[in-house]
């Protein structure tokens, strides 16, 4: 394991690009176990492109790319301008928004992220937001897929904890405003201390902000058809995506008629480098999960916790940074199912709630998609954005505070996670 | 890799990303129409490893992939060369073993099928690793062509 | 410690099936002295199904717990076991192991393809249909759209039994329910228990259609690289282990169904079983496997 890691370190710090550092420093751990047969790094490569979950990511990319030739993104770009631009840091405020709205629809953040990436990235930076801090925003507004039902993450750790679902679903709501909002004031914070200007001067009058909702209409009705069609059960989560590429199809062909063969061909090219630039690097993130799998690696990591002093609250906290720090290389999904047999007795025996835990436990989880070294979402839009991981990492950091006061908020006040919970079921 | 070879490329690529779209929607409204398809996953599946490494080609030539160059970007040009000349051997190494792992899993599991086609083989499936890796081969080798080219004077 | 067998199994951590996995590995280290130790990874974590077969078959020291459908792949008559009303209860499905014909197949699947079947007295329960409208008929699952695990035997099964199968796989069946993509799964009371089911579902139907028999394999190749003493081990305790779960399992089956109608769930036991068994023979025709499952009940009729 200690070779894995070193390896891994070596590789990235050479410049190597990081789906090949992943691929090599798990062909390391093969290397020392010849008793395992050579073709499963291969073998669980090829099957991480079986995943249903994964299904979603290469649509939402294209979906996001065909709403650039479409007129959908312009418009709603227009639309953001006029309601929010009178902020430092408009854009990026409305990409919060329409995460939020995303996370309702899609259960991976991975896709979402990389969809918006697709979609705002470039105004963004176009309109003076750097580089880092564009894809900082992308992705972290992503977190609030996973906690906004239906998240993977919760049907997953109430699967294997025995925990119902249903309130899992409406546990996650209230966090998932409580993180949008922490994430807002922290955008608002990073705005005026780069001092990017706001887009306007005042307030749009009201005459233009129905101009420009009527000009917006179709982008707006996007993410609530694609809730509609999932909430009323015409289409299962997997479909949504699919659904996406269509919608955006009909818009630029028979509804906006801006969509060319060319620009048709300039979405297809753009997708086919980002579904590459993303997919590789999960592809090749499984062996290395296996490996972590096989050492019993997390595993190891929260023994090390259960063996702490101290009461519930403490301990959540204390299991709360352990699974940060391990989610800096471990993907969420698989901490999630190592860890939930093994941290649930404890917190139930200290007389956690589960659904509690559960939100606490997926949001800390979650949050090492968007943080280095190892981040599937933060690697999807800095791949997209072409954006460093030095420049991001900087970027990120008030983001990443954000996220950290809400996760402490939310392990010491178990109220405002299981409200609505009991006020719905 | 010729022009014509590496557009072909991105349109089979796209074009399994664009065959994905159509089996999710057809899975889904045959299912609406009570008449699940239950091969329309599959196929979905089977086109999206081939997009995946199909798509990693294009991705690689196109310098997509992220990588981390705060150290190479503060050595002196002789040594940022020879560092990058030995990122790409170890990337042909890796992509090496990927050739022949999985064209052997491609071979051994040819009577393995896929869940809802007893019919046909996951071949279909595994033959998309290596034949992505073997495409990265090429992309790779040219890198190395061109690095060579623009080796620092004082190298030769 | 001289040898290792990774043990994988697709079940959650509170399964019956988990705990009966790590009773054989206690027994096996205490047994063999601690020579072969068996390290078991429950929820698929060490991947899916298929690739473990693969990995096993090419040597690996990893095990996995399986159904005779999977097996049907290789060897295609072993997948009888897996239709409808084969087996009456789990005393009949132990005493398969008995079977001429039942060992017959297990050989060839060894010598053939590399797996070795080392027990496969693990019983998890009679498979019922949940739906959310009452089964009394094979004609009452006309038109419904049932989950079933993605293997032909069971899609054939589920049709002969009247319903529209839908593969998918276990862990998608919660949200494909609430979104309304299947109308209804066929389970074990367990199964519903732990994963709330009965938040999506609202009838238990005991058509009790299959006793769901697991099969324990792992690769031939390292079995045979055994010591012959550990391999009898194995072997032994594997069976006791197993049948010890099936008898737990059947208590466990009991206390889920008293949960189950605790949490407001319709128990509909008044079916029609001989119209179920006439309907479940033709799965066996149209798999070609008639004569098979003709053998295998001839032999436990003996
Ligand atoms: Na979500
Ligand atoms: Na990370």
């Amino acid at each position: 394991m200690i070779l894995v890691i070193a390896a891994f370190a070596l590789f990235l710090l050479m410049g190597m690009p990081v789906a090949f550092a992943i691929a090599g420093a798990a062909a390391m751990f093969f290397l020392q176990n010849p008793d395992l047969p050579y073709t499963i790094p291969a073998q669980q490569t090829i099957t991480q492109t079986q995943n249903f979950a994964l299904l979603a990511v290469p649509l939402f990319i294209l979906a996001g790319n065909l709403m650039n030739h479409t007129g959908l993104t312009r418009r709603l770009l227009g639309l953001a301008t006029t309601l929010l631009g009178h902020m430092r840091g408009g854009l990026a405020q409305a990409s919060l928004a329409l995460s939020a709205m995303m996370g309702g629809v899609s259960g991976s953040a991975i896709a979402d992220a990389s969809m918006q990436a697709r979609m705002l990235g470039g105004e963004m930076m176009a309109r003076g937001v750097s580089r880092g801090f564009t894809a900082a925003v992308l992705s972290f507004g992503s977190i609030l897929t996973p906690v906004i039902p239906p998240g993977i993450g919760m049907i997953l750790y109430g699967t294997i904890g025995q925990v119902s679902i249903g309130r899992l679903f409406a546990a996650g709501i209230l966090p998932a405003l409580l993180l949008w909002g922490a994430l807002a004031v922290a955008v608002a914070v990073s705005a005026r201390r780069n001092g990017w200007p706001p887009e306007r001067a005042a307030r749009a009058p009201r005459r233009e902000v129905i101009g420009a909702i009527g000009a917006g209409l179709w982008a707006i009705l996007f993410p609530v058809i694609l809730l509609v069609g999932l909430r009323s059960g015409f289409f299962t989560p997997s479909e949504i995506g699919a659904l996406a590429v269509v919608y955006a199809l009909i818009i630029g062909i028979v509804v906006y008629r801006e969509l060319t063969r060319g620009g048709f061909g300039a979405a297809m090219s753009d997708t086919v480098a980002d579904i590459g630039a993303v997919m590789l690097l999960i592809a090749v993130s499984a062996p290395l999960s296996y490996v972590m799998v096989l050492e019993r690696t997390p595993e190891t990591i929260a023994g090390l916790i259960v063996g702490l002093p101290g009461g519930l609250e403490a301990v959540m906290v204390a299991v709360a940074l352990a699974v940060i720090l391990a989610g800096f290389v471990i993907d969420a999904t698989v901490l999630i199912i190592m860890l939930t047999p093994i941290l649930l007795p404890l917190i139930r025996s200290l007389g956690g709630d589960p659904v509690h835990f559960g939100i606490v436990f997926i949001i800390a989880a979650t949050i090492g998609n968007f943080t280095p070294p190892v981040g599937a979402a933060m690697y999807s839009v800095c791949s997209i954005l072409n954006c460093g991981v030095p420049a991001y990492s900087r970027a990120a950091a008030p983001l990443f505070l954000a996220v950290m006061l809400v996760v402490l908020a939310l392990v010491f006040l178990p109220d405002l996670v299981l409200f609505l919970p009991r006020a719905l079921i | 890799m010729t022009g014509r070879l590496r557009r072909a490329e991105v349109w089979l690529a796209g074009a399994f990303v664009i065959a994905m779209v159509a089996m999710i929607f057809t899975g889904g409204a045959a299912r609406l129409m009570r008449t699940p398809i239950n091969a329309t996953i599959d196929f979905a599946t089977c086109f999206f490893a081939w997009a995946t490494f199909l798509s990693a080609d294009v991705a690689w030539r196109r310098n997509r992939l992220t990588a981390l160059r705060l150290v190479p970007d503060r050595l002196p040009p002789a040594a940022r060369w020879r560092l990058d000349l030995a990122n790409h051997a170890v990337v042909l190494a890796i992509l090496g073993y990927g050739v022949v792992a999985g064209s052997w899993l491609a071979w051994i599991s040819r009577t393995r099928t896929f869940q809802g086609m007893p019919e046909i083989s996951y071949s279909w499936v595994t033959a998309a690793l290596p034949v992505g890796c073997a495409l990265m081969i090429l992309t790779t080798l040219g890198k190395i062509r061109d690095h060579w080219r623009a080796r620092p004077r004082a190298q030769t | 410690q001289d040898f290792t067998l990774r043990f994988n199994h697709v079940l959650g951590p509170a399964e019956p099936f988990h705990e009966g996995f790590l009773a054989w590995a206690e027994r096996v280290r205490e047994r063999t002295g601690g020579r072969l130790e068996i390290d078991v990874f429950h929820s698929a974590q060490l991947g899916v199904e298929e690739d473990i077969i693969e990995q096993i078959r090419q040597g690996a020291n990893i095990g996995q717990n399986t159904d005779s459908a999977r097996l049907g792949t290789y060897v295609p008559s072993i997948a009888v076991v897996n239709g409808p009303y084969l087996v009456a209860d789990k005393q009949e499905a132990f005493s398969l192991t008995d079977s001429p014909t039942m060992q017959g197949w297990l050989d060839e699947l060894a010598a053939d393809h590399g797996i070795r079947v080392v027990c496969f007295d693990w019983v998890q329960g009679e498979r019922n249909f949940f739906t959310n409208t009452p089964i009394r008929t094979p004609e009452d699952l006309a038109g419904q759209r049932i989950r079933t695990p993605p293997a032909p035997i069971w899609q054939e099964s589920i049709r002969a039994l009247g319903a529209e199968p839908v593969a998918m796989a276990f862990g998608d069946v919660y949200s494909g329910l609430q979104n309304r993509a299947i109308d209804g799964a066929e389970l074990v009371y367990s199964n519903i228990t732990a994963r709330n089911m009965n938040e999506v579902l609202e009838y238990a139907n005991e058509t009790r259609h299959i006793l769901l028999v697991n099969f324990q394999i792992v690769s031939e190749q390292w079995f045979q690289g055994l010591p012959e003493d550990i391999r009898g081990v194995l072997v032994e305790e594997c069976r006791a282990a197993g049948q010890a779960t099936s008898n737990r399992i059947a208590d466990v089956q009991e206390a889920a169904k008293r949960q189950l109608v605790a949490a407001g769930m319709t128990v509909v036991e008044d079916i029609d079983m001989e119209a179920f068994r006439a309907a479940g023979l033709k799965a066996f025709e149209v798999l070609g496997l008639g004569e098979a499952a003709a053998q295998i009940r001839g032999e436990l009729a003996n």
